[in-house]
């Protein structure tokens, strides 16, 4: 189902799933809770109530998992899958996803900066934290910005310049 | 007893599937369906939409299930952790085996059909269960 996206993506507009849904304002914690979870899947907003995502089977089930909890919050919700009728339509809700990651990743980047000058522990500590950070991004980045790579690499900075260990395992592992 | 689940299995349905066989029906047949609509008459549905034994609040099918039989093992709510955390990843947990499980099932349904998935994490997952119970018997990991 991938396959097909990525494929069709470079003539013709791709399969998105969207998510419609309502959920009540009161109680909050529900609302606020399907709210973060569409967060972490880095959903694009396509107006009030309606988001949406590259289809495949992750995206489409972490969706349909979050209109069922959208039901049980009191609220309705369906699910679809639809395709965008222009390709530019498609471009402004994808540039605006590449947008989002794009600011994530650059804050990624300004804290491994700052950790790169911090003592020995706290740097092995940011690089632990900042490596989790953007394997979390990257799983909800469906169109990857050149932030991505830029933070990638001053991530890794903080491991170039540890212990004599880290230098020689980093390369092991088969970066350039 | 039959049981039905979605077609295409990740870590959460074949985790439940190895738990109904090993801890509540061990004659347990499993059917897999594209669409809700789609369940045998008489199956018991998990990990699909608007079913009982499937996700509620914040717990994954599997921890609902557990639930649902109040099997208390804390074994099996270890099992639990790293299962939630390969579905869903929201850090609700400290389960680093998390991302390699997430991993191995996603490479497994891409080159199996669902039986054949369930035939070899069956064993996959009885090797979990006797790793987390030495782990908690000895407090630390077991060599």
């Amino acid at each position: 189902m991938n396959q097909n996206t990525d494929r069709a993506r470079l003539d013709a507009p791709g399969l998105w799933v969207l998510l419609c849904y309502r959920v009540p304002r009161e109680p909050s914690a529900p609302r606020i809770a399907i709210w973060r979870k569409l967060k972490r899947l880095g959903a694009g907003q396509l107006g009030d109530g309606l988001v949406g995502l590259p289809a495949d089977a992750r995206t489409r089930e972490q969706l349909e998992w979050i209109a069922e909890e959208v039901t049980e919050a009191g609220g309705s919700a369906g699910v679809w899958l639809a395709r965008p009728a222009t390709v530019s339509q498609e471009r402004e809700l994808a540039a605006a996803m590449t947008a989002a990651r794009a600011a994530e990743y650059g804050a990624v980047a300004a804290q491994a900066a700052a950790a790169r000058e911090a003592g020995a522990a706290a740097r092995a500590a940011a690089l632990r934290r900042l490596r989790g950070e953007l394997r979390r991004i990257t799983r909800r980045d469906y169109f990857p910005p050149a932030a991505r790579e830029q933070a990638r690499a001053a991530v890794e900075t903080l491991a170039d310049r540890g212990d004599e260990a880290s230098a020689v395992t980093v390369p092991a592992r088969g970066r350039p | 007893m039959r049981w039905a689940t979605r077609a295409g299995v990740h870590i959460d349905r074949a985790a439940c599937a190895w738990l109904i066989r090993r801890f509540i029906d061990s004659q347990a047949q499993f059917a897999f369906v594209a669409d809700p609509a789609e369940v045998p008459d008489g199956a018991t549905p998990f990990d699909i939409r608007g079913a009982e034994l499937s996700h509620h609040g914040p717990d994954c099918s599997f921890e609902t299930i557990l639930r649902r039989y109040e099997l208390t093992d804390p074994v099996l709510w270890r099992i639990a952790q790293i299962v939630h955390e390969a579905d869903l990843d929201d850090q609700r947990y400290d389960a680093p085996e998390a991302a390699g499980f997430d991993v191995a099932l996603r490479g497994l349904s891409m080159v199996f059909a669902d039986e054949e998935v369930l035939e070899l994490t069956g064993p996959v997952f009885d090797g979990l269960y006797e790793y987390c119970r030495r782990a908690m018997l000895l407090g630390r990991e077991p060599g």
